[in-house]
């Protein structure tokens, strides 16, 4: 097994999922309950890398955390190649999911109670907390393992953006590619194994979240 | 006590709202058909709809104010204290009924107590621990109650629920929902479509129809005196007629009915040209020969029964009259019992004279004020 492949792979997908909610539930919560100019501009550059070639994806940050992105250049900043573009990778392509089973998620708690809510003295932040996220919590916590499964299972883009560094930024399925590329089908075998016991757990949680309700 | 007062236009879909309704210590009933607006006026006073313009305050408080050259305000729901027990409950089903109750409570160490305090005063405490989906709907509505008391209102809404009731948890919130406006001594509006109920819980009655009141009033002089046609038939009134008025008399307003001279008692009549009606139950069967009594002397005419129909609490007969209009006479099953009463016999009726009620529709345009006097008759 390549230990330090899959140390980074799950370092990559814990920290994209922590920040696909922190991004995502305020937009689905915008996209489910306000109706603005724009909505669906919004919606569809969020669910875009959904449908993009990873590849491409991963060409769209590549240039955009590059150096010639003036706001790059003027911050500093230089995470192409590092294990940091690894999450960014992940975080963008896992994010469509999440606001998508979030969003659906939040438009089928009834407004009514919502109303309820406010006229009882709550404020939106309260309502949030109290009447919508808890009546949300199976489809938001379905849309947190289809991101997380898809973040862990980046391949594309990461490429693009972060490399194929062993012992840098080699997560799990680019490990498996060298494998292949290197003729150790052992080693490939084993992890393709741990790959897919991990995509049909979550597959299988998601369907007794979404069956359970 | 403060005084809720609603002044306010908004454009719907099919129609446009346009109220003016004031409510003193004292339950108002919405009444009117569904689809007419009446749910949107509770909304507006809980803010959840904004008014296209008007103006809404409690007391020397404004909830909603849009109007030219004033300062706008649009007081948030959670800012108004308005309580309100929706159509279909509206209970949050991932709570219990005491944690339901105790919602607004969150920040008060005694919430729990509270809540029970309040289950206990609607007398569904043994039911504290179960889910909204365990209870029954007239369970429901009591928790909503509860719920809606909690966070301790100015103003109760309570909207009638989609489904029905059944009769004993119609009669039991109808009785909580007095005792509890006397005892809290607040302004309560209560949106039904159903007469019984509005007559078992109101004070006053507002008759809506598509978006405006048609008629506002204390319940019994509504029910009596509809301003209007409409207002008459909303409250599902029968014997409504055209009418010409040929004869005003100091003892008499005499009306042709197509033929029929009817005498009603003086009355008001705006124009040569009226609707009047009588109820049903006013249109007396008379015995062929026995002496008239004061009370079925005038408007005495033959007719032929052409319909009957046998109704749970009542007999209902539909009678041709010789002008060839229809009347609708209704008594309890136990009188006229010797008489044969089947389709197609003749009839004798008497259309009582102080039964006649000629409709004014200048009644509708007064200013709604609140009749103190009125009032306290029906209270209690």
């Amino acid at each position: 097994m390549n230990w330090h492949a899959l140390w980074l792979s799950l370092r990559v997908t814990a920290l994209a999922t922590l920040v696909i909610v922190a991004a995502g539930l305020p937009l689905a919560f915008v996209l489910a309950r306000r109706s603005f100019r724009g909505r669906t501009a919004l919606e569809v550059l969020t669910t875009l890398p959904l449908v993009l070639p990873p590849s491409v994806t991963g060409y769209y940050l590549l240039r955009a955390l590059g150096r010639d992105n003036p706001l790059m250049r003027e911050l500093g900043l230089n995470v192409l190649f590092t294990w940091q573009a690894a999450v960014i990778a992940a975080t963008v392509v896992g994010l469509p999911l999440f606001v998508q089973a979030a969003r659906a998620a939040i438009a089928s708690v009834d407004p009514a109670l919502e109303n309820a809510a406010r006229t009882l003295g709550s404020s939106e932040l309260e309502v949030m907390w109290r009447v919508t996220l808890p009546l949300a919590r199976r489809g938001l916590l379905a849309g947190v393992l289809l991101a997380a499964a898809r973040a862990l299972g980046e391949f594309g883009a990461t490429l693009m953006v972060a490399g194929n560094i062993p012992g840098r930024t080699q997560t799990l399925p680019l490990a498996v590619y060298d494998a292949v590329l290197n003729r150790q089908y052992a080693l490939a075998n084993r992890m393709v194994l741990l790959m897919t016991a991990l995509a049909l757990l979550s597959l299988w949680a998601v369907r007794r979240l979404e069956r359970g309700r | 006590m403060s005084r809720l007062t609603v002044d306010v236009r908004k454009r719907l879909h099919t129609f446009t709202l346009d109220v003016r309704l004031e409510v003193a210590d004292e339950v108002l009933v919405l009444f009117g058909p569904s689809g007419a607006g009446k749910t949107t006026i509770l909304n507006a006073v809980a803010g959840l709809v904004t008014p296209d313009e008007g103006e809404i305050r409690l007391g020397d408080e404004l909830f909603f104010r849009r109007r030219r050259g004033e300062r706008p305000v649009n007081l948030p729901p959670r800012r108004r204290r308005v309580g309100y027990v929706f159509q279909d409950y509206a209970l949050f089903p991932h709570m219990t009924v005491l944690e339901n109750v105790a919602y607004p409570l969150w920040r008060r160490p005694d919430a729990r107590r509270r809540a029970l305090e309040l289950l206990v005063n609607m007398r569904i405490d043994h039911l504290a621990d179960r889910y909204p989906h365990e209870i029954s709907g007239g369970q429901q509505q009591r928790v909503a109650i509860a719920r809606a008391l909690a966070a301790q209102p100015r103003v109760l809404l309570l909207d009638e629920p989609l489904s029905a009731l059944d009769l004993a948890a119609r009669e039991r919130l109808q009785r909580d929902v007095r005792r509890l406006q006397r005892e809290l001594s607040l302004p309560v509006i209560y949106v039904t479509h159903r007469l019984e109920d509005a007559f078992a819980v109101g004070h006053r009655l507002a008759v809506i129809r598509e978006g405006r009141v048609e008629q506002v009033g204390p319940i019994e002089e509504v029910f009596r005196r509809p301003a209007s046609r409409e207002a008459a038939e909303i409250m599902g009134i029968r014997n409504l007629f055209h009418a010409r008025v040929v004869e005003v008399r100091p003892d008499a307003l005499v009306l042709d009915w197509d033929g029929l001279l009817l005498e009603a008692t003086p009355q008001p009549a705006p124009d040569t040209s009226v609707t009047a009606y009588i109820r049903p139950e006013d249109v007396k069967v008379l015995y062929p020969n026995r002496p008239l009594t004061d009370a079925v002397r005038h408007n005495c005419v033959e007719g032929v029964i052409v319909e009957c129909r046998q109704q749970s609490a009542f007999r209902e007969l539909h009678v041709r009259l010789p002008n060839g209009h229809e009347v609708e006479v209704r008594f309890p099953h136990y009188t006229y019992t010797p008489l044969d009463l089947s389709e197609g016999q003749p009839v004798q009726l008497s259309l009582r004279k102080e039964a006649l009620v000629v409709l004014s529709p200048q009644g509708a345009k007064q200013p709604i004020g609140v009749q103190e006097t009125t009032n306290s008759e029906f209270r209690g």
